[in-house]
């Protein structure tokens, strides 16, 4: 009965999205929640398969980020290996709750600029100066690669 | 037979039905549980399972399930929705009587729950346009549905098993009950303008939103839209002509979707899995359940006990068939009931030699009707609920059951009128 109800609410907001002129399409599919635990941290993901075999990935927590789509999912499985393998020698690091934390004020603070950019007449020497801070950012984390060590990390398909 | 056969069909029977009736399992999961006992103790050989399945009636459930999966893609019902909600202005009260008739009539053709998720998603469009409570407009749709769907042969499950058991074809559902019920509808109608006009009042500004509304948007394959009218046209007509063609209406119907699924290219495990295959099974183990009880003879016992209280007389059944079934279906699940009533009244059939075409009729009409008696008495009325649910609208059982319990009753008086005065 749940799945009724829910494929009617689906038309409900197609008849809306439609009447606002948008063309939809409903696709089934099946959507999996992957949770790992490592060392106290949830490293979450969630993935769509799509009608056509087309897998979405999209990471959750520690924090939010738009993973890409894969045609395999060995691709997708891989990938997750290689995540969660970075993640659990991060937690190794003694940055790693400054690293989580400055990641999820990146977040914060792209939601803050779309919501300023969205809402609000902006000047363009604002517009300006918040495109040069962030250049300086990039440069900053571009350098840091310059200098730093590079991690050698196992291949997930070595396994 | 042996007695303990007897003692464990009956008790398997009873048990089954109790736990549907609590609702604590499943209904499908504990009624195949049920069926497989049957199997288990040997009351009944596989074969005799099998031979006990109405696939008459399984087969044009899922020959429309398929029509209508395919035909619900178009976009077809919210397009004509949105045309008849700006046709009549968009005035509150009109809306409500255009689509409550909308809805009984695509319920005779289509089953109720279908049509049930096809109206309301754009009725709560229109609400929501209209910023007003959207239960005074749900109800009489939930309503009209039950109504409607009792119309035809192919209007409400308890129909299409009733047809195919007692061999009563989709003329003789038009002719019998389609009259019957339009009068049924147009007494309820008057009933909804007492009881909701008052309540209805929007503001110009709010009109014109839905005078905005394009309903050529909602149409989203107009190719597909016109293959399905061609099919849906033509199963309609295969469906009127079948007993003169000499086929059953589950073939119509199952030949009307796969000639729709040929022609729609739509891809058939899409299709498929929108079909309703818990509420299959639950039909496959309740003939099944009830076969077991034909089976170890207990039917019998039970159409002769029936006879003696009736003594015979069909006035007494008629009218005790029409309102039982009415009572019952308005608390109790309709499928299983009619699935003991129908070798119930065959059996009383056979044992009397009367002509029992009448008690079908009374069948029909309880239990169809019945359903509207409260929240619990239909699956539209579920569904319905639920939908206003989720939607943030709490439709209770108390609320329900102030409109739906009195309008139930006004429906099987006027039943029992027309059965007493054309039927005997």
């Amino acid at each position: 009965m749940r799945n009724i109800i829910n494929s009617a609410e689906v038309s409900q907001h197609t008849i809306k999205l439609q009447q606002m002129g948008a063309k939809v399409q409903v696709i089934n599919s099946t959507l999996c929640y992957v949770h790992f635990n490592i060392e106290g941290l949830d490293l979450e993901y969630v993935y769509n398969i799509n009608y056509n075999g087309n897998y979405f990935l999209e990471r959750i927590q520690p924090y939010p980020l738009a993973i890409e789509e894969f045609d395999t999912e060995h691709d997708l499985v891989k990938l997750i290996q290689s995540d969660v393998n970075k993640f659990r020698n991060a937690m190794k690091s003694r940055h790693v709750d400054r690293f989580i934390s400055i990641a999820k004020q990146i977040n914060k603070t792209f939601t803050t600029f779309e919501d300023t950019f969205l809402n609000y007449n902006i000047p363009t020497e604002k517009v300006d100066k918040i495109y040069k801070k962030i250049l300086a950012l990039e440069f900053e984390i571009d350098m840091i690669r310059e200098i730093a060590k590079g991690i050698e990390l196992e291949d997930p398909e070595d396994n | 037979m042996e007695l303990y056969h007897v003692i464990a069909a009956v008790g398997i029977f009873v048990a089954i039905y109790m736990v549907i009736i609590s609702e604590k399992i499943n209904r499908t999961t504990i009624a195949v549980f049920g069926a497989s006992l049957l199997l288990l103790f040997k009351i009944l050989t596989q074969e005799q399972a099998l031979s006990k399945i109405d696939f008459n009636t399984i087969g044009l459930l899922i020959g429309m399930m398929i029509i209508v999966s395919i035909t619900r893609r178009t976009g077809a019902f919210e397009y004509l929705a949105i045309w008849a909600a700006k046709a009549v202005k968009g005035e509150p009260w009109r809306i409500i009587v255009v689509f409550s008739i909308f809805t009984a009539v695509a319920s005779a053709m289509l089953d109720n729950v279908t049509t049930i998720l096809l109206i309301i998603p754009i009725t709560l469009v229109i609400t929501d346009t209209l910023e007003t409570d959207p239960i005074p407009f749900v109800l009489p749709l939930i309503l009209s549905s039950n109504i409607g769907g009792t119309a035809t042969l192919i209007g409400d499950p308890p129909n299409i098993m009733i047809g195919s058991a007692a061999g009563l074809g989709f003329i003789d559902f038009i002719k019998n009950l389609t009259p019957i019920i339009i009068v049924i509808m147009i007494v309820v109608i008057f009933i909804f303008r007492l009881l909701f006009r008052k309540s209805l009042h929007i503001t110009e500004e709010k009109r014109m939103k839905i005078m905005q509304m394009d309903e050529k948007l909602a149409i989203k394959d107009s190719v597909l839209l016109k293959k399905c009218l061609v099919i849906l046209g033509l199963t309609i007509g295969g469906f009127v002509a079948h007993q003169y063609l000499g086929f059953e209406s589950a073939t119509v119907a199952l030949i009307g979707a796969a000639v729709l699924m040929l022609i729609s290219k739509v891809d058939p495990e899409e299709v498929l899995l929108e079909i309703e295959w818990a509420t299959l099974f639950f039909f496959v183990a309740l003939f099944i359940l009830v076969g077991g009880l034909e089976e170890v003879g207990v039917i019998r016992i039970l159409a002769n006990g029936m006879l003696n209280i009736t003594q015979g007389k069909l006035v007494l059944m008629l009218v005790l068939i029409l309102w039982g079934s009415a009572l019952l279906s308005s608390v109790l699940d309709n499928i299983p009931f009619v699935a003991t009533m129908i070798p119930l009244i065959k059996s009383m059939g056979e044992l009397s030699g009367m002509d029992i075409t009448p008690l079908w009729w009374a069948l029909a009409l309880g239990a169809c009707l019945g359903g509207n008696g409260t929240l619990v008495g239909a699956s539209a009325n579920v569904v319905g609920s639920g939908m206003l649910a989720k939607h943030g609208q709490k439709l209770t059982f108390m609320r329900y059951l102030k409109y739906g319990f009195p309008i139930m009753i006004v429906t099987i008086v006027i039943s029992t009128v027309y059965l007493l005065v054309f039927y005997l």
